[in-house]
């Protein structure tokens, strides 16, 4: 398996950063909605500051993902009606956009609040908007239902994977599996 | 002799005479400190506390300061901390209402008065040494203290709040005051 994608599958610098900042974002996602669930102010403070360090990591990623993006080619689209190849792609750019927004919205909230933001007790970074208790509420509703329309979007994007998975048995998910063997292509005439 | 006596006594008399003795001027006198909160170095200020300040350069041996502070005046510009400062696990106002400081002697290092002095905080008393700029002006003078102390030697957030990783251990004690001759 090369770094580089190639006609048919995705190489594994691309596939790594897809998985680990899906994971990321997913596990992140979670783990901010049950900050509410510690069991003392520290904590809470501590938790906060674990899932802004594991945020502004997504966020890096997500830029670094970007960046490969652009010096490395596509595979071409696997063969599909020419309706759901344009919507993967609307798909995948709504997503890019959503896992910019997210820890970019996260940074802005925190920077509302006037709270320190610190990359895992190592350095910090600087606010991306001015102090403001009125902005705070709604700040934090941009921050937690990006995240809502993002799972939104991702039943759209994981359902259309398994079903090309399952029931069309082409590559479309084994092309970016961290591990996946391409099934053999179809002869040229046997295309739907 | 009448005429000699005076000037000697003059002379004499920073050695048995009290230093002067100042008011503060409140509006224009601010006492605080700064500690760092996940890396971040903020700024607090008490709103009430009293000094009783008595000094005289050449005669620090009759010079005193004795403050009293009211914890739960305290403002950081976080309304979260300023919350949390007067509770159980940091100052803990409803035991602990005032934190007191009281100099027992001073002395000179190279050019700077350093005051020594007991501070007692949250029920401990420990000594905490004060770097002292005093500038005299008409009519008064200024002056400015800082020091750090160990915010744990007090107890000063206990329990979870013991990580100085999060909160910095060594807090900077400053105050600036103006002060009227009395």
């Amino acid at each position: 398996m090369s770094l580089r994608s190639n006609e048919h599958q995705w190489g594994s610098v691309s596939k790594f950063l897809h998985w680990v900042i899906a994971l990321a974002i997913l596990g992140n996602g979670t783990f901010g909605l049950l900050m509410d669930l510690a069991s003392s102010p520290m904590q809470k403070v501590n938790w906060l500051a674990l899932h802004k360090s594991i945020g502004l990591t997504v966020l890096a990623l997500v830029l670094l993902r970007i960046l490969w993006r652009w010096g490395d080619r596509r595979p071409r689209d696997e063969p599909a009606p020419r309706w759901q190849q344009l919507a993967a792609h609307v798909v995948h750019g709504v997503l890019y956009v959503l896992i910019l927004a997210i820890p970019l919205s996260g940074w802005w909230y925190n920077s509302v609040t006037g709270k320190p933001l610190q990359w895992f007790k190592l350095f910090n970074l600087p606010p991306l908007g001015a102090k403001s208790d009125a902005l705070r509420h709604f700040a934090h509703g941009v921050h937690e239902y990006l995240f809502w329309l993002l799972v939104l979007v991702l039943l759209a994007h994981v359902g259309a994977a398994l079903k090309h998975h399952v029931f069309d048995n082409d590559n479309v998910l084994r092309r970016m599996l961290p591990f996946g063997r391409l099934r053999k292509p179809l002869p040229e005439g046997d295309r739907r | 002799m009448k005429r000699l006596a005076i000037p000697l006594l003059a002379l004499a008399l920073p050695g048995i005479a009290a230093a002067t003795d100042y008011i503060v001027q409140p509006a224009s006198s601010t006492l605080g400190f700064s500690n760092t909160f996940q890396g971040e170095s903020f700024d607090g200020h008490f709103g009430q506390w009293t000094a009783a300040i008595s000094y005289d350069p050449a005669n620090l041996a009759a010079s005193k300061f004795d403050v009293e502070v009211t914890l739960a005046s305290v403002k950081t510009g976080d309304s979260d901390r300023d919350s949390a400062l007067p509770g159980k696990d940091f100052f803990d106002t409803a035991k602990f209402p005032t934190a007191h400081f009281a100099t027992t002697g001073f002395r000179r290092q190279g050019d700077q008065v350093i005051a020594g002095g007991n501070l007692t905080l949250r029920g401990v008393t420990r000594p905490v040494s004060l770097d002292v700029a005093f500038k005299p002006q008409a009519g008064g003078a200024v002056l400015d203290v800082a020091g750090t102390v160990k915010r744990l030697d007090f107890g000063v957030g206990s329990g979870d709040y013991a990580d100085t990783s999060v909160i910095g251990a060594d807090v900077k004690i400053k105050a600036h005051l103006q002060l009227v001759a009395q």
